[in-house]
Order: C-alpha cells, then sequence, then structure tokens
C-alpha cells in the first residue's frame, strides 16, 4: 500500500510559548488544537481520530470531550514524544487509508516550565538499569547523555565547540524573526556563546533547549479532501520510521553516535521519491545542538563526521544552502517535542513565514527523536 | 569530587535489588563482576534474561580484572543532582574484557595535560556504607 501524497496538513495551531503559562497543559493543548481546526476550516465534531503523544488515558478523553468531541474517533498512537508527533502522520495515513477515519488531529504540548520546575530528567530517573548503574555514577540528567555523545564526536572527528556554537547561532537568528519565539529578543552571536559558561563541557546553556509551558497541533485528512477545504493543502510527501535495535540506553549502543535517523530518514525519502539535495530546509529534533549535527550526518546531508564543518559559514542559516530550524526551533522558539518544527514546515510551505520564509520552499523535512527511536517526514507544497 | 560526606543527599543504588545485588556483593568483596553467558561466554550487560547472542538465560556473574579504555567523558560544572560539589567528571569507560561493556563512573585522578578518549582507566572501589560499595576509575599512565 502506498502511503506517498495520499494526505495532506490542512490545518496548524499553536499557543503562545511562555517559560510559564497561567493555564495548565489541558488548557493548552485545547487552545492549541482549536487554532488547528479554524485554520483548518473545520469544526470539532469533523475529527475521528486523535493522536495526542505523552497524553494519559484522562488527557485524551478530556482533550476530546474539551474539544467538543460527541462521535466516536479512532486513536492512534505508537511512539514517544517527539517521534510521536512526526511519525503521526504515518499513523494518520494507515488510518485514513484503511478506512478508520477521515480527518486526524495531532496535539502535543507541554508544561515543564511550571510542572517540573526544570526536573526534565524525572522520567529517566524512573527507569531501573539507570537508577542502579548511572544515576550513582553522575551519568545524567540528559544533558549529560548528550554532552557525551558530543564529546565522543570531538574526539572521533575533530568537531569543535565553535561547531556547536553555529547551530545555537543560528537558530537564535531564526527566532529573532519570528513573533512567538521565547528568546527573539535574547540575541546570541559566536563569541558571546564562546565566552558563557560551560554548565556540562563542552556544553553551555545556549547548547540545551528550553524548558518552557506551550502545545501546537495539526489538522491531516485526505489529499481529495484536503484539497476541498484549501487552495494550499501541505502533502504529506513520505513518512519513515526507525527504532535503534540495541536498545534505550545510549551509554551501551555498539555505534553510540547513530541516531536511529539512518533508518527513518532513508525511508521517509524513498517513499517520496528525493534525496537529501532535493530538500529545501529542515526542522530537525534540536534537544541539543550535537544533536542536529548528529542528524544531518545520519540522515545523509553528510558524510559522518562532517557534520561540523557542514553547519559553520552560514550554511544552515537562513539564506544558506540548507537552512536549519527556521522558526529557532527548540533551542530557541520553545520546546515541544517537534510540534513547533511541524507547524513551521507547514507555514514555509504554504508561503506564510514573514521574515523567516525560505525562498522557494517546495519540499521541508521535519524529525522527531526519542532516544532510540527517530521519525523523519518529508512535506511538500500542495 | 563528590564526598563521602555527601552520601546521605545522594542518589544511591539499591544494593538490595534482585537484578543487581550480585554487582554490589562484588563490589564490597572488591570484584567488578559482570554478568557472562555461560553457553557462549558473551558478556550481558546491563542485565538481562537472555543472552543477545545466543538466547541462553544462564548468566554467571564474572569478575573482570578491572582494566579499561575511557570512552567519552562529561565534566560537569554546574550539579544536577542533589549530594555532588560540581565539578565532578563523569564518564563511560569501555572493559578490556569487551568494549561493549561500558560502565558509566565518576572519573578520578584527572591528568592536568587533560583526557583523551582511548586513555587506560583502572578501577577502584569507593566505601559509602557498610552496606554499600561503588566502583570508580582512575586516569593512569
Ligand atoms: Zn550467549
Amino acid at each position: 500500500m502506498g502511503l506517498a501524497r495520499r494526505i495532506a496538513i490542512v490545518g496548524v495551531g499553536e499557543t503562545r510559548y511562555e517559560r510559564r503559562a497561567t493555564r495548565d497543559l489541558a488548557s493548552l493543548r485545547c487552545e492549541a488544537s482549536r487554532a488547528a481546526l479554524a485554520d483548518a476550516g473545520l469544526a470539532a465534531a469533523a475529527v475521528d481520530g486523535l493522536i495526542v503523544p505523552g497524553s494519559g488515558y484522562a488527557e485524551l478523553h478530556e482533550l476530546a470531550r474539551d474539544l467538543g468531541m460527541r462521535g466516536q474517533f479512532h486513536a492512534a498512537s505508537c511512539f514517544h514524544s517527539g517521534t510521536a508527533v512526526v511519525a503521526a502522520p504515518l499513523e494518520a495515513a494507515l488510518a485514513i487509508e484503511g478506512g478508520l477515519a477521515h480527518t486526524v488531529l495531532c496535539c502535543q504540548g507541554v508544561a515543564w516550565g511550571s510542572e517540573r520546575r526544570g526536573n526534565v530528567g524525572q522520567p529517566h530517573a524512573e527507569m531501573r538499569m539507570k537508577a542502579a548503574f548511572e544515576i550513582p555514577f553522575g551519568w545524567y540528567p540528559q544533558v549529560v547523555h548528550f554532552a557525551g555523545m558530543a564529546r565522543r564526536h570531538m574526539e572521533l572527528y575533530g568537531t569543535t565547540e565553535a561547531q556547536l556554537g553555529a547551530v545555537a547561532v543560528a537558530c537564535r537568528r531564526h527566532a529573532a524573526l519570528h513573533d512567538n519565539a521565547i528568546l527573539a529578543t535574547e540575541p546570541l552571536e559566536l563569541d558571546g556563546y564562546l565566552a558563557s559558561p560551560y554548565l556540562a563541557e563542552p556544553f553551555r546553556s545556549a547548547d540545551c533547549c528550553l524548558v518552557n509551558d506551550g502545545a501546537g497541533a495539526f489538522v491531516m485528512t485526505s489529499l481529495e479532501r484536503a484539497r476541498e477545504l484549501r487552495a494550499d493543502p501541505v502533502v504529506v510527501l513520505g513518512v519513515g520510521c526507525g527504532v535503534v535495535p540495541d536498545g534505550e540506553y545510549s551509554s551501551l549502543r555498539e555505534d553510540y553516535l547513530a541516531t536511529a535517523a539512518v533508518h527513518s530518514a532513508p525511508r521517509a525519502f524513498a517513499m517520496a521519491g528525493i534525496e537529501p539535495a532535493d530538500v529545501d530546509f529542515v526542522a530537525l529534533y534540536d534537544n541539543f545542538t550535537a544533536l542536529v549535527i548528529q542528524q544531518l550526518e545520519d540522515m545523509g546531508f553528510c558524510a559522518r563526521g562532517e557534520g561540523g564543518p557542514f553547519v559553520e559559514g552560514g550554511r544552515i542559516e537562513l539564506g544558506g544552502a540548507l537552512p536549519v530550524n527556521p522558526s529557532g526551533g527548540q533551542l530557541a522558539q520553545a520546546f515541544v517535542f517537534s510540534v513547533n518544527h511541524v507547524v513551521e514546515t507547514v507555514r514555509q510551505l504554504r508561503g506564510d513565514a514573514g521574515a523567516r520564509q525560505v525562498a522557494d520552499a517546495e519540499v521541508g523535512v521535519v524529525t522527531g527523536y526519542t532516544g532510540a527511536q527517530h521519525a523523519t517526514l518529508v512535506l511538500g507544497r500542495g | 569530587m563528590s564526598g563521602v560526606a555527601d552520601v546521605a543527599e545522594r542518589h544511591l543504588p539499591d544494593p538490595a535489588w534482585s537484578v543487581a545485588r550480585p554487582f554490589w556483593e562484588g563490589c564490597r568483596a572488591g570484584e567488578l563482576r559482570i554478568p557472562r553467558c555461560d553457553r557462549c561466554g558473551r558478556w550481558v550487560w546491563y542485565p538481562a534474561p537472555l543472552c543477545p547472542d545466543c538466547g541462553g538465560e544462564h548468566h554467571v556473574w564474572t569478575a573482570t580484572a578491572g582494566r579499561a579504555t575511557l570512552f567519552t567523558w562529561v565534566t560537569v560544572r554546574r550539579a544536577f543532582l542533589p549530594g555532588y560539589r560540581a565539578p565532578y567528571v563523569t564518564a563511560l569507560v569501555a572493559l578490556a574484557e569487551d568494549p561493549r561493556v561500558r560502565l558509566a563512573t565518576f572519573l578520578r585522578d584527572i591528568p592536568t595535560r587533560g583526557l583523551r578518549a582511548g586513555m587506560p582507566v583502572e578501577l577502584l572501589f569507593e566505601t559509602v556504607s557498610e552496606h554499600l560499595t561503588l566502583p570508580a576509575f582512575r586516569c593512569v599512565g
């Protein structure tokens, strides 16, 4: 069953992104979902499929109730957090082609700024092997895991701190062009980056994603129906998922630096019938700067070990050969498990990105990541 | 570096958890013991019900020589955990018996010339309480 070019994204929505919102996560999800439905010109009653990654049973049904859904709906979920958001079009395409649903809403939000007060490592502390063999030895939280990968990359390939900084600076410059980016008014240049203190060497705070509140959502339906709803639907050209086969513990992966993008990207590109050279811009899951470099390599935009030089010289900035994370991403706009990347990619492909617009954008790629999991989504102008 | 005085606040392993108990018993006896498949000899780390190579179910906690190489490391400048005083160096080291076995560890005796992946490191033990001894590694040579 071919799933390429069968569905489209017809609506996107976001809340304001804030360090701490005055509302709870349920109301943030509801607002983002309503905005996405309004953008699609659809009523909640039209939704018969829901993907709400990370939600529990109660949260799923509360969102359906709060939106005003009264009919039957199909609930799909497979992967986790960022991977689940970017894999949602695959789930939606399967459901729509299989006759389980016509219109699928995906919503993702976080309230870590309010709820966790920065203690984002808690889920890891609850994993028994990490609790026994990693945390007692200081190998915790996530910033340490990813700083360890960055250090190994530097040791093997000569990647430099200035190259990590190039990712942080690109995202910050892009965020400055966005009216809904948390760090829009906090500029960063490379000398300032290099002068800032280390957090977990080689990472500084600018290498780390934001901890904030906010939500985003998008609505998917069949391409035929999408063309009836709007003149500029954004088409799902390809989508692929992958997993690292040797498991959750990054400390033990045989290929320590490979993300599951080595599996998800070729699948998504093959489905779309494209190659990396056909991509106009990318919105890569950016929990830490180094993961952007790792993904550029794993997805074939450059060879293993060449990601450092690749991000230098403005290549990944707006106006460069491959703009990366034009919204400012999770390093500078907001951390919402890549749903902001989906929203931004749709706006870019509609030509609605204002000062951030990538010229002649026809093909954009979004990624989501969750430890051993990865998803790649190829979107195209309708 | 973290000190023994900090222990009350530190996140410490539960030495009674059945899956890991032989590891902590080994540390108290002065040995770094890792489970090894008694059918094919594969070191099975972390402890798992089945050997990833042959599916064998019987794994024998086996003493290692305590020699390893530095795989990667992080110098933590702001303590993320209670009970630690930054800076400290936390690392992954690859065991000589099978470099696929990596252990997270605090790294001691950091040389002034700095660290490099592949440097030799050796095992030591740090007593936390009468019930718990933790392994650590120090730079050598
Ligand atoms: Zn075996």
